[in-house]
């Protein structure tokens, strides 16, 4: 394999990375695997005691694991469709972010239905769901629909990766062979023939136009297990485009925090310069005010027609006694805020951005919250001698536990991730991908020249 | 500085001993301690009621038919913390009460909705001098409780009912007629209603007023849905009389629309077994579209192996340009 200058400036910065495992990445994944025990420590108390250890009862049946699933298969969706969006429009600045973007995928859709098995209960009827599907039930097409988008979302990944599984392999790194070989098998033999570079780059364009539309389809049908239910704040036309705007938002916000978090750590300034964070920033800004507007059309429509059980979903979520302070910390700091801060010139920094994204897809997760509970806190029949604990959900421990178990297990996928590929993507790299970056050079390397570190 | 800069290493330290410690702490938290409480299990205090016997009661009423029978009604129930329950597998004994003389006429074991109905055949009824009849429904108690009983008075009656058809239009003649005094006497001015038979409750078609005859006329639509012959059953009914209490005639007569029961064979639809055809279609349409490019896509990363030498010498430039 050969590499220009700008692929093995970008490989001589990761590699370290590659070869090395830090007391720091120690220390982290260490953390992470302790708050992954937490939960399995959970885990084994909801399945020895039952779900009477959850908040989860007769009318709220639905609490913070399917808040967990919407977020982080929402996030999935966001991944997928930008990194599939700048393969296809070869949009140069993109070209960095592309793999954490389809890692961000993968991760999220890997977590996501685990907190839909949390919340079933029964492990052991798993298989019922591909034994008896139910064609007519959202369920069953959102069973499939995840199924085949995780496929998709693996394999144009690991086309992304080959390439540069072939430098690795043929870079001969100081590495364990165990590790230098399941870079030679994941290569494919890939040596970038004519006939190599046709398959690939057929395989990953076909991949690429299929991941959008399937990103698309998949986050709307999500939507449809809420919007095909007769409940207040469910049954909606608008469910379909809230949701895939909602996951686009949220992975947008995700995407940038990521960005700032790899910037930081394995200092990629030069790969996620200032141009990314506003860039996103804009998406950011962009998205926010389409989410914001399907977030309003949505409350004053219900408010509008004040149909008796809508009615009384929106008093729950204005009402300050009740959840009035999360509506508006979620559209204050999930809406309004991004946008300011974006539109600001003086604020418009990778910091604020990345402050702002931050705070913003915590918003986003508490959106998904309100989605759910309030709506459930309000069946149609009423309520006679129900208790009140039945009735109100909060909560419990093992299932907090169970929530950061599972974002543990996104952050360290991520801190492991970078131990095994690098961040930025070294083969995608070309001579005008970073020009404020780079020099305009594009002296081939020979293969002799990829030093060993 | 050094020294500020020692400090701020030593807070951030203990802070994350802080946090760790804090979640170790969490294992040791008992579950009972955070899942939520029930409030069931909170021991009430005891009240008067939990000290005495329930007390029950009996709604008794009999409902006379035209084919000479007297369906004998009662209901057992009790109020137990405020709620009304029904008595479900209680003895209901039923008696004819005769010139203060009791006879016991049998007994049923109530169902689930604390309902028990006896059946009684008019010919072995004595009335009174005054042409009535008197019944007692008797609940006997228990160890938890009390007994009940309660009283159902009427005359002896009969409701004839009599189909109509003249040209297109359907009436029903319903004829309310005396039967204490020996003779059949009509009984003028007495509220009648028609009903037809439907699943559960009956649906109520009209109502008359009968004339000096004992009769009323009611009409009834000829576009209500039957059974499979078109067969419609049609109830007269006199309810809750003071003198006659209740009365029952009832008459079947293809009338009615005939509507098939049998169930398709297999159809199609939401709430079916099987989906809607273009349902299915989309779907496997769908998943074969993208499972398709799936295996071509798989098909065409295992043509990556076979190259096996480097054809190409170029520099190994961005593919996608």
């Amino acid at each position: 394999m050969e590499l220009n200058q700008h692929q093995q400036a970008a490989f001589d910065q990761q590699r370290p990375g590659i070869e090395t495992f830090s007391k720091k990445t120690w220390a982290w994944t260490i953390f992470f695997l302790l708050l992954i025990l937490l939960g399995g420590y959970a885990l084994f108390l909801q399945i020895s005691q039952g779900h009477k250890v959850t908040g989860m009862r007769n009318f709220v049946i639905w609490g913070l694991y399917i808040a967990n699933f919407i977020f982080f298969i929402g996030i999935s969706y966001a991944g997928a469709f930008f990194s599939a969006l700048m393969h296809l429009f070869k949009i140069p600045w993109g070209k960095p972010i592309i793999r954490i973007a389809q890692m961000m995928t993968i991760i999220s859709v890997a977590i996501g239905p685990v907190f839909i098995l949390l919340c079933v209960g029964r492990f052991d009827r798993l298989d019922h769901l591909f034994i008896y599907p139910r064609l007519q039930s959202p369920m069953t097409w959102d069973v499939m629909a995840i199924l085949t988008y995780f496929v998709g979302s693996v394999l144009f990944l690991y086309m992304s990766l080959i390439k540069d599984f072939a430098i690795y392999r043929d870079a001969k790194m100081n590495i364990p062979r165990w590790k230098q070989k399941i870079y030679s098998g994941l290569a494919l033999g890939y040596k970038g023939t004519t006939n190599q570079k046709r398959h690939l780059i057929i395989s990953q364009n076909l991949l690429a136009i299929m991941m959008i539309p399937l990103s698309i389809i998949v986050s709307s049908i999500l939507s449809w297990i809420f919007g095909m239910t007769l409940r207040p704040g469910w049954h909606s036309t608008i469910f379909g485009p809230y949701f895939v705007a909602g996951a686009l938002y949220s992975g947008c916000g995700i995407l940038i925090v990521l960005m700032w978090a790899y910037r930081k750590v394995y200092k990629m300034g030069n790969y996620f310069t200032d141009k990314h964070f506003i860039y996103l920033g804009y998406i950011m800004m962009v998205m926010a005010a389409i989410y914001g507007y399907f977030t309003f059309s949505e409350y004053f429509t219900n408010w509008f027609t004040s149909e008796e059980w809508d009615n009384e979903v929106i008093n729950k979520l204005f009402n300050p006694a009740e959840y009035g302070w999360w509506t508006l910390f979620a559209n204050l700091v999930g809406i309004l805020i991004p946008i300011a801060i974006v539109a600001i010139p003086k604020t418009r920094k990778p910091n604020w951005i990345a402050l702002v994204a931050f705070f913003m897809v915590i918003a986003m997760w508490v959106k998904r919250y309100l989605i759910i509970v309030p709506t459930l806190e309000t069946p149609l029949l009423p309520m006679q001698d129900t208790r009140a604990e039945y009735v109100r959900y909060s909560a419990t421990w093992p299932e907090w536990a169970l929530t950061i178990a599972g974002i543990a297990t996104f952050l360290a996928f991520f801190t492991l991730i970078a131990k095994f590929v690098t961040v930025v993507p070294v083969s995608e790299l070309g001579e005008t991908d970073l020009q404020n970056n780079h020099p305009q050079e594009t002296t081939p390397i020979k293969k002799e020249e990829i030093q060993p570190a | 500085m050094k020294q500020v800069s020692s400090l701020i290493a030593s807070k951030i330290v203990s802070l994350k001993l802080f946090v760790s410690a804090g979640m170790l702490m969490l294992f040791f938290v008992p579950v009972s301690l955070s899942a939520q409480t029930d409030s069931t299990q909170k021991e009430e205090p005891a009240t008067e009621e939990d000290s005495s016997l329930i007390a029950p009661s009996i709604q008794f009423s009999g409902v006379q038919k035209n084919d000479n029978t007297i369906d004998l009604k009662a209901g057992l129930t009790a109020k137990v913390k405020g709620q009304s329950v029904n008595l479900y597998k209680m003895k209901v004994t039923f008696f004819q009460v005769v010139n203060e003389e009791e006879k016991e006429l049998g007994f049923i074991i109530t169902d689930r909705r604390g309902k028990a109905l006896f059946n009684v055949k008019g010919d072995s009824l004595k009335t009174d001098a005054e042409g009535k009849l008197h019944f007692k429904a008797v609940f006997a108690g228990n160890k938890a409780m009390d007994p009940a009983e309660e009283v159902a008075d009427f005359k002896r009656a009969k409701l004839v009912i009599t189909p109509v058809k003249e040209d297109s239009l359907l009436t029903v003649k319903i004829k309310l007629v005396d039967l204490g005094t020996g003779t059949e006497t009509p009984v003028p001015e007495a509220a009648v209603g028609i009903f037809v038979k439907r699943l559960y409750n009956p649906l109520k078609l009209g109502e008359g007023t009968t004339d000096e005859n004992g009769a009323a006329t009611v009409e009834i639509p000829n576009n209500l849905p039957g059974d499979v012959k078109g067969n419609l059953t049609l109830i007269g009914r006199l309810d809750e009389n003071e003198t006659y209490g209740n009365l029952e005639a009832t008459i079947v007569q293809p009338w009615g629309i005939p509507v098939s029961d049998k169930i398709q064979a297999m159809p199609r639809a939401l709430w079916s077994e099987h989906p809607p055809i273009w349902m299915l279609v989309t779907f496997i349409v769908l998943m074969g579209v993208v499972w398709g490019h799936y295996l071509v896509i798989v098909f065409r990363l295992f043509q990556l192996r076979k190259e096996k030498s480097v054809t190409d010498s170029s520099t190994f430039k961005p593919i996608i340009k």
